[in-house]
């Protein structure tokens, strides 16, 4: 028997207990602070030895090698590059010391280095500096490897596939969780767990960052998601700052008592990290002897993720909409993108499905002329990082998605494999090498099989020859075929006929891309809308749809509740609770005088109604002068009182400074032209001086004095001393307004009014920014805002009081 | 030194709370509709479309304190008496930065220059906290690292900029990280662009021998 199945028959009949730290051992045994560990216990053996063997004898059935850092990245910190030999070393250490007692595990840490898409070391490089350790400790005997302390799932992923593209050894992988259940890089546990046991890792857990009692929760999420054993590593306790020290404290006792809840949660395989001890093992071992491990759940599961999250399909979850909008066939914009190289339209395409509530992505990148691998590559990388939805990788070409699911930092769905014999010879084995699930289309050449039963007969036959590479009915998505019912009036029917035996006979998920089967109708998106709620009837899984198309949103939120998908209707109540709330908003808005609309709609800084309420006001026989004068400068005014109370913060005192502005626009041409009046407006000369290029609050007060009926003359930012003064010879504004944000910058707003009074210019100057103080700003010569409204007040105090003069 | 260690796409759960206060928000004084609130929220995250985190961080021993400053192993030297009495125990330093990127300023400045000063504002707001809360994200990042070196970084961090450690000292900050790498410049002030793009220095501390 080879010692991987040694390994998965031991973990039929008990739990298998890891060894403790390492670390802390070698401390107490008089490793030096900022020496290489790995160097060090080569240097002194017996120490090592002496750690493993303890472990063992306390009841660890697998040791871990001393190599944590033994790649490249990190022991070229120290100047060590055989790295091969190293890894050689320890692993025959270890080996030597516990020699048949115990097992070997090949430890695996993080490079320190963050792979792509999350970092800068390419994918394969990683694998490759894994496969270098890999083999190092192959060459030292090791009987199996652990890659542990992952925080980025796609260096854990790489760490695998270069322990997977070696050598079939059992292989674990541990991951890191924060507080907040997720690795420093946003992957919760499930995720992981999906990704890495389709990927081929042998176990699946968490180590390290928390005590039992924290990781405890993970392991009874992961539980029922696992179709692998669950591994488990935790701390000695929650570190504790003692005296600005950090310490590990829980006593061995009380962390073995925590043992059986472990196995209660489905632990199979269970040891310590920081600050644990062979005492602690000692005791894990005694607390759990006699426990059974619960096997785990699923032989196989329907589901896929992302980095970041996961969705499982299965019959009784809501319909999942694929957002089909990341393909460019028929869309001249994205297809000139991809060709540029470029990604905004693909940015806003993702942020816009996933809003109108799809559950994946469709990715599609085929464009004549494109080189599709080097652009699949680029765009998987781009949604990799900027999406939590999992994706469906939608291509021809056997190269690109080759290389969109090796990079991919999750379990991915393939679009699509065929029964063509080529497809199936190529795609089979890349499909189950990474672990990603495939639709089967059921085809067999060019001709479109029209019915159900020829359908269902490729169907048969794929998944036969897919069941030679380890797929089961969990791993595939039928597509049910959709034909245009404009040609064959029985193409929707034998497309649902698919559906229904898929569903209900064979037993497997099932998606259809829709649009299809409306082609060359008119009013086509009720057609489409009336198919999917069929087909959801005949049990459908995933619909290829744009889910900013209402009919089939709301039919689909629909059809969930009616089949019982959305049990208490909860998101069906959701998703139409906003559109009763804007209905309910309208009609209350509808009772006031227009005029009181005006002023609700400066004070709200409702934007979007104000001219139909100042047209509205306008048209019942209120006068501009009136509207402005009596409405909605009170209006403003009010708005000023509630920021200063605290009552309104920031965006709302914009919100209503640009509901006022647009208003303004808008009634202007219906006030009285009172010439003199326009010629007194107040001028203000605004400018971000030299050296700063922060001018959003700037930008605030500008508005605001605008608002308040200021002539404003802005020069932007980053304005030299020199520009300033010119305008003022030339605008003759009676206030400039200077800001700036930082100490680095605020200085040089003294240049400017130093050389303004040099040159006898007779403004007054104003203040402000982030970093300026009412004593800065008195020392230069200046009056101090604290913000806006403040800027306002003052402008208008220093206009009042006679102090500014008009423009002349 | 060590060698840098590049982040191209760093993920931080929104500081949803840190967006508001820093905007004004008062808790159980300012007043905000539903609708309001939908429509920040909806900004918030429409901010978040437009921001690409990237950072860099690099750890590097000290070999000199003076009250007056720091030398590193480099060479480099560091004047400023209170880094110096921040670093108080620190025998290496962790050099760290991060931008939000240039799409959220280009967004900033369109839509400041198109009336929409309201989501200008809240974009601003969710770039300086995200960014803030991508230095935070980096110090885990090496206090993951170090915790297996019995380490950890100062809970505080120190930038150029602040006290007597002049800005200037940004470019050298700047040098070290090779944030050009990661799409930020510095021009003649030492001031980082894209505007949402920062630097700073944390201690590492040496943990109690046996206490891991």
């Amino acid at each position: 028997m080879n010692i991987k199945n040694k390994i998965i028959n031991l973990l039929k009949r008990r739990v298998l207990i890891l060894d403790g730290a390492t670390g802390t051992e070698l401390q107490k045994r008089g490793i030096p602070q900022g020496v290489c560990p790995e160097m060090w216990c080569i240097e002194n053996p017996r120490v090592i030895q002496a750690v493993h063997s303890d472990y063992q004898k306390s009841g660890a059935d697998v040791v871990y090698t001393c190599t944590f850092g033994a790649n490249c990245f990190k022991l070229g910190q120290y100047d060590v590059s055989n790295i091969g030999e190293v890894n050689r070393q320890l692993a025959r250490l270890a080996k030597d010391a516990v020699g048949e007692k115990a097992m070997v595990a090949g430890d695996i840490g993080p490079t320190g280095q963050f792979v792509k898409p999350f970092g800068n070391i390419e994918f394969d490089e990683a694998v490759e500096v894994f496969k270098e350790q890999v083999r190092g400790l192959l060459e030292g005997g090791v009987d199996l490897f652990v890659i542990e302390t992952m925080m980025d799932i796609q260096e854990a992923r790489a760490a695998l596939i270069a322990v997977k593209e070696i050598t079939d050894a059992f292989v674990m992988v541990t991951m890191t969780f924060e507080e907040a259940g997720r690795t420093l890089n946003g992957t919760d546990p499930i995720s992981a767990l999906i990704t890495l046991q389709s990927l081929g890792a042998d176990a699946v857990g968490c180590n390290c960052s928390t005590g039992p009692e924290g990781m405890l929760e993970y392991i009874a999420a992961m539980k029922p998601y696992a179709k692998v054993p669950l591994v488990a590593k935790p701390n000695a306790g929650i570190p504790k700052l003692v005296d600005n020290e950090t310490v590990f404290d829980m006593q061995p006792v009380e962390f073995a008592s925590f043992g059986k809840e472990y196995v209660s949660a489905g632990v199979n395989i269970l040891g310590g990290c920081c600050g644990t001890l062979p005492a602690h093992i000692h005791e894990l071992k005694k607390e759990i002897r006699k426990e059974k491990p619960r096997a785990p759940i699923r032989k196989s599961i329907s589901a896929l993720s992302s980095a970041r999250n996961f969705i499982v399909l299965e019959k009784d979850k809501p319909l999942c909409i694929v957002g089909e909008r990341i393909n460019p066939t028929g869309k001249k914009a994205l297809q000139q993108e991809l060709l540029d190289g470029k990604i905004s339209l693909i940015r806003q395409m993702t942020k816009e499905q996933k809003r109108d509530g799809a559950g994946l992505l469709d990715v599609n990148v085929g464009v004549p002329g494109i080189d599709e691998v080097k652009a699949m590559h680029d765009v998987i990388s781009l949604l990799s990082t900027i999406t939590d939805l999992p994706l469906v990788i939608d291509s021809s070409n056997v190269k690109a998605i080759e290389t969109a699911l090796r990079l991919y930092p999750g379990r991915a769905l393939i679009n699509s494999i065929s029964g063509e014999e080529e497809k199936l010879r190529k795609l089979l084995p890349i499909a189950a090498k990474y672990g990603a699930m495939f639709i089967l289309l059921p085809l067999t050449g060019k001709e479109i099989p029209a019915t159900a039963e020829k359908r269902k007969e490729i169907v048969k036959s794929v998944f036969k020859e897919a069941g030679r590479f380890g797929f089961t009915k969990d791993d595939i998505v039928v597509d049910g075929l959709v034909m245009t019912v404009a040609s064959d009036s029985m193409a929707a029917l034998e497309t649902l006929k698919t559906i229904e035996w898929c569903s209900h006979k064979f037993r497997c998920n099932t998606i259809v891309g829709l649009t299809n089967v409306s082609f060359g109708m008119p009013q086509r998106k009720w057609i489409n809308a009336t198919f999917l709620a069929m087909a959801q009837a005949s049990g459908l899984t995933l619909a290829i749809a744009n889910p900013s198309s209402e009919e089939l949103m709301n039919i689909k939120m629909a059809a969930d509740v009616l089949m019982q998908k959305d049990k208490d209707a909860s998101l069906f109540i959701s998703y139409f609770s906003e559109i009763s709330h804007a209905d309910e908003v309208n009609m209350k808005t509808e009772k006031p005088p227009p005029e009181q609309k005006v002023f609700q709609a400066v004070l709200e800084g409702n934007r979007e109604e104000i001219n139909d309420f100042a047209k509205e006001a306008l048209s019942s026989g209120t006068s501009a002068d009136s509207l402005v004068q009596d409405i909605m400068i009170p209006a403003i005014i009010k708005v000023g009182d509630l920021f200063d109370k605290k009552e309104y913060f920031l965006p709302q005192l914009i919100a209503s400074a640009e509901a006022m502005q647009k208003g303004l626009e808008y009634i202007d041409p219906y006030l009285r032209k009172d010439v003199s009046a326009q010629e007194k407006k107040v001028v203000v000369l605004l400018a971000t001086v030299k050296g700063d290029i922060h001018d959003i609050g700037k930008n605030i007060v500008s508005l605001m004095l605008k608002n308040h009926g200021f002539n404003v003359i802005d020069l932007g930012k980053d304005v030299p001393a020199e520009k300033i003064i010119e305008e003022i010879k030339q605008v003759k504004p009676a206030i400039v307004g200077l800001s700036a944000l930082m100490t680095t910058t605020m200085v040089n707003m003294k240049d400017v009014i130093e050389l303004a009074r040099e040159e006898e210019l007779d403004c007054k100057f104003i203040a402000g920014g982030a970093v300026v103080s009412k004593s800065f700003a008195r020392s230069i010569g200046a009056e101090y805002a604290k913000d806006g409204v403040g800027a306002v007040r003052l402008a208008r105090k220093l206009s009042t009081e006679g102090l500014v003069r008009s423009k002349r | 030194m060590n060698r840098s260690v590049f982040f191209d796409s760093i993920n931080v759960p929104t500081p949803e709370e840190s967006i508001y206060r820093r905007l004004g928000y008062r808790k159980g004084k300012t007043q905000l509709t539903p609708q309001q609130k939908r429509d920040i929220d909806y900004y918030i995250e429409d901010a978040l479309s437009f921001i690409n985190l990237k950072g860099a961080g690099v750890s590097i021993s000290i070999q000199e304190k003076k009250l007056s400053g720091i030398i590193l192993s480099t060479g480099i030297i560091f004047e400023s008496v209170h880094l110096s009495a921040f670093l108080e125990g620190c025998w290496e330093i962790v050099l760290m930065g991060a931008t939000a990127g240039g799409d959220i300023i280009e967004a900033i400045r369109e839509d400041s220059a198109e009336n929409n000063l309201t989501r200008a504002v809240v974009f601003d707001a969710t770039a300086s906290e995200i960014v803030d809360a991508s230095l935070d994200w980096i110090m885990n990042y090496f206090n993951q690292e170090l915790r297996r070196e019995n380490k950890r970084l100062t809970p505080e961090r120190f930038s150029a900029g602040y006290h007597d450690f002049l800005l200037e000292n940004q470019k050298i900050i700047y040098d070290i990280l090779q944030l050009q790498r990661i799409g930020i410049k510095i021009n003649e002030n030492f001031i980082l662009t894209p505007e949402k793009s920062v630097t700073a220095v944390a201690g590492v501390v040496q943990v109690r021998k046996g206490e891991y």
